[in-house]
């Protein structure tokens, strides 16, 4: 007999969970806590500063005397009623240089949670609150008593993402982030900055220019810029890695005009990070320079990534840990270079990090430590610091040529500081006098400066970078990234249009042979406001493309679009008559302006091959009822999954935009006749045109089909022309199968719910236990009041248990209320008493249980139950699905009555970035998911089956916030209390440093597809053969699985099946590498006995390490294992060979 | 015709006298000419000081970057301007009004003529929404810029700012309400600290001219003891800029209510705090008479 968690609760007493709770506030002494560090080979950490010095740091930076100013903030995460805000601004010193801070000065207090801060102009710039204040003190090494509050308006919807990271740029502008709840208001002399969401923004005090660098992310707080000037940018809320910011590119969850269309980080799948910092100066070693180092402080580490170059962008690869611990406390949140060339981490010290998800007032919640970590290379000299305030301006400028990217950056910050006057005849001096060209790292540092200069220079703007720019032009054998940075300095705010610089730029974006600069050139080319300049940024598709390059263009594109368009329209802006550069600015912009000229496009018959589906595609998004008939009469010849893509696009065009149907019947039936996907919406939308003609079709279709998706689409159609009668009657016959019945309730229930619901509990008394009725009571669930009426129905009746409990299930994943109906199931299929929600007692008490008595090897195999769906929602390192958060370092961040809560009350506490919105359509269905994006008047949200459905926010009759989390309530109600304290322990070991679900570093293959040994696949072997499997158009239907957290593949969980009788047993499995630059990579098998490998269709021989010479583009692998010889699990990693420019990452994902 | 006739006669009625009387309840709705005077308080202090002799409870509603229109005030909701609205319109019924002040104009200017009639519009959408709360209305019009490093020319900003501040007028004579035109009065000199926001000096300096754009005597009383005041009020300010945006609203009332919505009832004992402060200032005027 199975012991339920309900019955077991009240044997444990609540002073056991208490006694939990003290547990988890470890000893605050900073030398156990460094004891507890896994140092990277040939470095040390030592502690450089720790409370009472200092308390809770939230961001430091330097100053150029190398002292550390920290926001430190004991209110947060808010200020209780009646508190005078008291928050700090602390300087830290070591006044002795002996590697430790031995001076702490409080500069500025009364501060209302100070998110972030960077010192300059005689004082400190700090986040406070709603506003960008500047501090400073009018006696020297004294207090701030002056405030300047310079920009205000920004959002405070959540204190941990009011704006923060600030970082000087290397054009001393400075750069701050907001987060994705912040919406701000912010008012300049040259008009209202509005962003709603997240974002990085990019300021000049001298001018209060305010602009918006990038969109986008979680909560980004890691921001640093490479020594070229390149940003790059962390989320500590979002899983993909590091990211490398464009200027006004779009990241995840971004708002604005083009958000419908987003870039993505490097690695996708990894923990969250915060702070960011790059590797530079002598202190490092060799093979450290330019890495970038971030923290997972969630799992207690501080990580190192090694960029290489990959087209116009970067790959990222994780390095071993420059720290790993596993003290609860350890919260490495910020990281920067020292002015000794050491590496300083801030540690936020807190066994808490949760914000929303965890009460304000939780005792547990540290408000007193704090400490700065040093890294420091063993047997290394450390760099001397620099003198720089008070140094002669050609004292500075020889700064300028330092190794270490630090002393560049404060010696110029000193220098930007200083006279006009007094600088600028030194700089010209400098240049004059240097024998032979300038250094090119000298000569970009002394463009930043130009750039800084201009709006001191009492000439005017620009006659500074003019004057250095023939300084610059000679510079010899200039490489890629410095030809990129200095085009990013000279067209910097609306530079592009200056008719000195501007025609050079236009040449670039066509010309220059590395992609970074051709990136740069289009980018700075959209600031141009001419028609011209989208035909120069178009001329880049004349040389090799990548995503990155493809997406500038795009974003280009369209923000020139109120400049190109009209010229185009006048027939005065012509693209050289290059069709393709004409299809992709059409395609990028793909409103209805653009429907003649794609059609032109199409009829003048020039456009290459692999442009036309593009086309056609775009046709149907903006076309009207003449062109979507087009496009349906292509489809016909097209590929089975274009024309697929091309009907979903024609039903969508039909039911978002409401195009009519064309005076000419379109060729529908032509698609219909055709045995594949793309009759489904072919089917719906003859439906949604009313073309009764084909009715006669549907029905047959409805009735003759054994695939209930068709039948489903025909019943759809039926009933949007009003003639499903007949068809219905004919599939509710008692003789109809099980499935037929089910489809036609299911269409039944969209359109007539009561008479649905009389019919459906009939049905229900004598079903067979099917997944499959799930849709049935989903169908009842998403109408207004459906699902009352279904329980009505219910009432006094019998429904076998085992369909009440899918009956349950769905309507609790359903996400709406349907509490009636839930009972009227638990009645009618006799299941026991509805659980009662758990006390807190009771909640402590199972996480001190799971502790005590959780099997984490068992929990992962319950995690992994198919009938869990956990990794339907949930991925582990990106492979899995995107419903819920990604699950690999929760056991490192969340205590254990976290994790209780979070499995037996969903919806208590949400992550952010994952709660549900709830629309009703204006056919009264209710839908529950993600918001993915809004643009163009249409909200695309992801629902917990991770399906994406998209709205016209317009025809929506409501609209509002869900408080229910998309994980279903009573997921684990049938576990036994062994199997939860299992689940609960195995959550609470993902991510913690070395456990056996330790963060791993090495590139696994974590999702794989296998073929399903359905009947339908076994017909398809046996008419065609097993190897055809690795053929690119398939007709093999795929189902995702999941490597264990340890990599491996348990084969006894794949479908195997027989294909002849007398033949050994197979499983099929396959991946997706996705190659961004082509060459040699390396796949590593645990062993490679029953394994025949392909790569796309070409068998290659599977060795323990096997090079394959990979293609740019996303490249299958496919792998037949022959059962009857292998009894190894599969584990294959992807690894680099030596030398190779191959940049390859492995497709996960769900 | 009649129609037009008869609103000419409207408007050349002269516009009623601003006057402040006992026990009203002023709001201040605006951007962030407003907002940052409540970290100031240099001008309500001044009108305070000028009405010694009444009890008189200023709200400063000002948020950075709003219009009419309350496009600063959607937080979530931004892309919804009927919420948008809402929430200017319900933030200010809520405090039972008695006098209304409503410096719009700036951030609308930036769309220069054109977007006059939009401003307009909104603008008698404010005022009609408004009406129930029967509270007097004071048009204010916008502060004009002046010369800086971040806004070498104003010129341009200035001629605009004057069409909408013409627009505002026109309006408060349709309707019959005050017009207040600090455009006029209120001259910063090297008091802003990027040509278009006063520092606190600049609120400190031109408080005599602002009152003078309201048509108020200034008070007579010591500096000292309008410091004094002046300092009371912040106070007060900050207690109720705190109650009324507090951090956090994502999970006090917004959509992650349920997470941390038992904190909100928190943010009800911020009222004893304002009512203290309340007294105090009310201690402190007692004693300019």
């Amino acid at each position: 007999m199975r012991h339920l968690i309900a019955l077991a609760l009240f044997a444990l007493s609540p002073q056991l969970a208490l006694a939990q709770r003290d547990a988890k506030i470890p000893d605050p002494d900073p030398e156990l806590e460094r004891k507890t560090f896994t140092v990277a080979p040939g470095f040390e950490v030592t502690l450089w500063a720790a409370d009472p010095l200092l308390a809770k740091p939230i961001q430091m930076n330097w100053d150029p005397q190398g002292r550390l100013w920290i926001a430190s903030s004991e209110h947060y995460p808010q200020i209780k009623p009646g508190e005078k805000a008291n928050d700090k601004i602390i300087v830290l010193e070591d006044t002795n240089g002996d590697g430790k801070a031995d001076k702490t000065t409080v500069f500025a207090d009364g501060l209302l949670i100070p998110t972030g801060l960077e010192p300059g102009d005689g004082g400190v710039y700090v986040a406070n609150s709603t506003e960008l204040v500047h501090l400073s003190a009018s006696k020297p090494g004294g207090k701030a008593d002056k405030k300047r509050v310079l920009l205000s308006g920004f959002g405070t919807e959540d204190t941990h993402h009011i704006i923060h990271t600030f970082r000087w740029g290397p054009d001393c502008r400075l750069y701050f982030n907001q987060s994705i709840y912040i919406h701000s208001h912010v008012e300049t002399p040259s008009g209202v900055k509005r962003l709603n969401a997240g974002g990085i923004w990019k300021f000049n005090p001298d001018k209060t220019e305010l602009d918006i660098f990038a969109r986008g992310w979680v909560n980004a707080w890691g921001h640093a810029f490479d020594k070229y000037g390149q940003s790059l940018v962390t989320d500590g809320a979002g899983g993909e890695g590091i990211n490398h910011a464009i200027p006004g590119g779009y990241y995840l969850t971004s708002q604005g005009p083009h958000a419908q269309r987003i870039l993505h980080g490097m690695n996708p799948g990894s923990p969250k990070y915060c702070g960011l910092e790059v590797v530079s100066g002598r202190h490092f070693p060799d093979d450290w320079q330019g890495d970038v180092i971030t923290n997972d402080f969630r799992g207690h580490r501080v990580c190192r990534f090694k960029l290489q170059d990959d087209g116009s962008t970067f790959a990222a690869r994780e390095m071993t840990e420059v720290i790993k611990s596993n003290h609860p406390a350890f919260r490495p949140i910020d990281v920067k270079m020292g002015p000794d060339g050491a590496l300083y981490i801030a540690d936020w010290y807190n066994p808490i990090i949760q914000h929303g998800e965890v009460d304000f007032r939780d005792e547990r919640r540290d408000k007193t430590h704090g400490r700065i970590w040093r890294v420091t290379a063993k047997n290394r000299d450390l760099v001397k610091p620099p003198k720089l305030v008070g140094a002669t301006v050609p004292e500075l400028l020889e700064q300028l040529k330092a190794p270490e990217q630090w002393t560049r950056q404060q010696a110029k910050r000193v220098l930007k500081e200083m006279d006009f006057l007094e600088v600028w005849p030194a700089v010209r001096n400098a240049i004059s006098s240097t024998k032979g060209p300038l250094d090119e790292v000298y000569a970009l540092e002394l463009l930043w400066l130009g750039r800084a200069l201009d709006d001191a220079n009492p000439k005017g703007s620009s006659s500074t970078l003019s004057n250095l720019r023939s300084a610059v032009r000679a510079v010899p054998n200039q490489s890629a990234n410095f030809r990129a940075a200095t085009l990013r300095v000279h067209c910097d705010s609306g530079a592009v249009r200056d008719p000195k610089i501007g025609p050079g730029v236009h040449a670039v974006a066509a010309r220059d042979e590395n992609p970074r600069v051709r990136l740069e050139a289009v980018r700075a080319l959209a600031q141009a406001r001419s028609a011209s300049a989208v035909e120069s940024a178009l001329g880049i598709l004349d040389k090799p493309m990548d995503r990155v390059l493809d997406y500038a263009l795009w974003l280009t594109v369209r923000e020139l679009e109120p400049y190109w368009m009209p010229e185009f329209q006048k027939g005065k802006l012509t693209f050289g008559g290059d069709a393709k550069k004409l299809a992709f600015a059409l395609n990028a912009v793909g409103n209805k302006d653009t429907v003649k000229p794609v059609l032109a496009l199409i009829d003048g018959g020039k456009v290459p091959k692999e442009n036309v589906h593009g086309l056609y595609l775009l046709l149907a998004r903006i076309g009207g009822p003449e062109e979507l008939s087009r496009v349906i009469g292509h489809s016909v010849r097209a590929t089975a999954s274009e024309r697929n893509e091309l009907l979903l696009a024609v039903e969508d065009a039909i039911r978002t935009r409401k195009v009519p149907a064309p005076k000419t019947p379109a060729a529908l039936e032509n698609v219909i006749v055709l045995d594949d996907a793309g009759r489904r919406p072919a089917m719906r939308a003859a439906g949604l045109w009313k073309a009764t003609a084909l009715s006669a079709k549907l029905h047959e279709i409805a009735l003759k089909t054994t695939s209930s998706e068709d039948r489903r689409a025909a019943l759809d159609g039926l009933f949007a022309m009003g003639t499903a009668d007949e068809t219905l009657n004919a599939l509710l016959q008692p003789k109809a199968t099980a499935d037929q019945r089910r489809d036609a309730l299911v269409a039944l229930a969209g359109v007539n719910p009561p008479r649905a619901a009389t019919l459906t509990a009939a049905f229900l008394a004598d079903a067979q236990s099917d997944e499959a009725l799930a849709d049935l009571f989903t169908a009842f669930a998403i109408r207004k009041g459906g699902a009352s009426l279904l329980a009505k129905e219910l009432a006094g009746k019998k429904v076998p248990a085992d369909v009440a409990k899918i009956g349950v299930k769905a309507a609790r994943a359903s996400g709406q209320p349907a509490d009636d109906l839930i009972a009227a199931l638990t009645k009618a299929g006799d299941l026991g008493a509805a659980r009662k929600p758990p006390t807190d007692a009771e909640v402590k008490a199972l996480a001190a249980d799971a502790m005590k008595t959780g099997s984490a090897a068992r929990g992962e195999l319950v995690y992994r139950r198919k009938e869990l769906q956990c990794l339907a929602c949930h991925a582990i390192a990106g492979a899995g699905g995107a419903v819920g958060p990604d699950m690999s370092s929760i056991g490192a961040s969340a205590q254990p009555d976290y994790l209780v809560d979070s499995l037996l009350l969903p919806s208590k506490a949400i992550k952010e970035g994952y709660n549900a919105i709830r629309v009703v359509t204006a056919d009264e269905k209710v839908y529950q998911g993600v918001k993915v994006r809004e643009a163009d008047g249409k909200l695309t949200i992801r629902t917990a089956e991770d399906k994406e459905l998209t709205f016209v926010t317009k025809d929506l009759i409501e609209r509002g916030d869900s408080t229910k989390s998309l994980m279903p309530e009573g997921i684990t109600d049938q576990l036994t209390k062994q199997e939860f304290a299992d689940l609960v322990k195995f959550l609470s070991e993902l991510g913690k440093v070395d456990g056996p679900y330790a963060p791993n570093k090495a590139r696994l293959v974590r999702r794989y597809q296998a073929i399903d040994a359905s009947p339908a696949n076994l017909n398809l072997f046996r008419r065609t053969r097993v190897s055809a499997a690795a053929e690119a158009d398939n007709p093999f239907a795929w189902l995702s699985a999941y490597s264990k957290v340890s990599g491996d593949l348990p084969l006894s969980e794949l479908p195997k099946f027989t294909v002849w009788n007398d033949t050994a047993a197979q499983s099929v499995v396959r991946f997706q590498l996705d190659v961004t630059t082509a060459g040699a990579a390396k796949l590593k098998f645990n062993a490679v006995a029953g394994l025949t490998v392909y790569v796309g269709n070409q068998p290659i021989e599977p060795k323990a390490e096997t090079v394959l010479d990979l293609k740019a583009g996303v490249q299958t692998v496919t792998v037949l294992i022959d059962r009857s010889k292998r009894a190894d699990d599969l584990r294959v990693e992807l690894d680099d060979v030596p030398n190779s420019p191959a940049r390859v990452s492995v497709l996960n994902g769900k | 015709m009649l129609l037009s006739a008869l609103a000419l006669l409207v408007a050349a009625d002269p516009a009623p006298k601003f006057e402040l009387k006992d026990g009203d309840r002023v709001v201040w709705l605006g951007g962030t000419l407003v907002e940052r005077e409540q970290r100031y308080g240099h001008w309500e202090a001044a009108l305070l000081a000028a009405h010694a002799d009444k009890k008189i409870t200023f709200r400063n509603l000002g948020w950075s970057g709003d219009t009419v229109h309350g496009e600063a005030r959607g937080r979530f909701d931004f892309n919804n301007a009927e919420k948008c609205f809402k929430q200017i319109v319900d933030q200010t019924v809520e405090l039972k009004p008695t006098v209304i002040f409503v410096s719009y104009g700036t951030n609308e200017s930036f769309e220069g003529k054109e977007g006059l009639p939009k401003f307009e519009k909104g603008l008698e959408k404010l005022l009609d929404a408004l009406k129930p709360t029967n509270a007097r209305v004071v048009l204010l019009s916008p502060v004009r810029f002046e010369k800086s490093a971040s806004l070498p020319d104003p010129k341009p900003a200035n001629a605009r700012l004057a069409l909408y501040r013409d627009a505002i007028k026109a309006v408060a004579a349709k309707r019959g309400h005050a017009f207040a035109d600090a455009f006029e009065h209120v001259t910063p000199k090297d008091d802003t600290e990027n040509g278009m926001h006063l520092t606190e000096r600049g609120y400190e300096a031109t408080a005599a001219q602002w009152l003078a754009a309201l048509g108020v005597a200034p008070p007579t009383a010591p500096t000292g003891k309008l410091d004094a005041l002046r300092k009371a009020v912040v106070a007060k300010n900050e207690q109720f800029f705190n109650k009324w945006r507090p951090q956090n609203e994502t999970y006090l009332f917004g959509f992650r209510k349920h997470e941390q919505g038992r904190n909100a009832k928190e943010i009800a004992e911020f009222d004893p705090f304002i009512a203290k402060a309340e007294d105090e200032i009310a201690k402190l005027l007692k004693e300019l008479k």
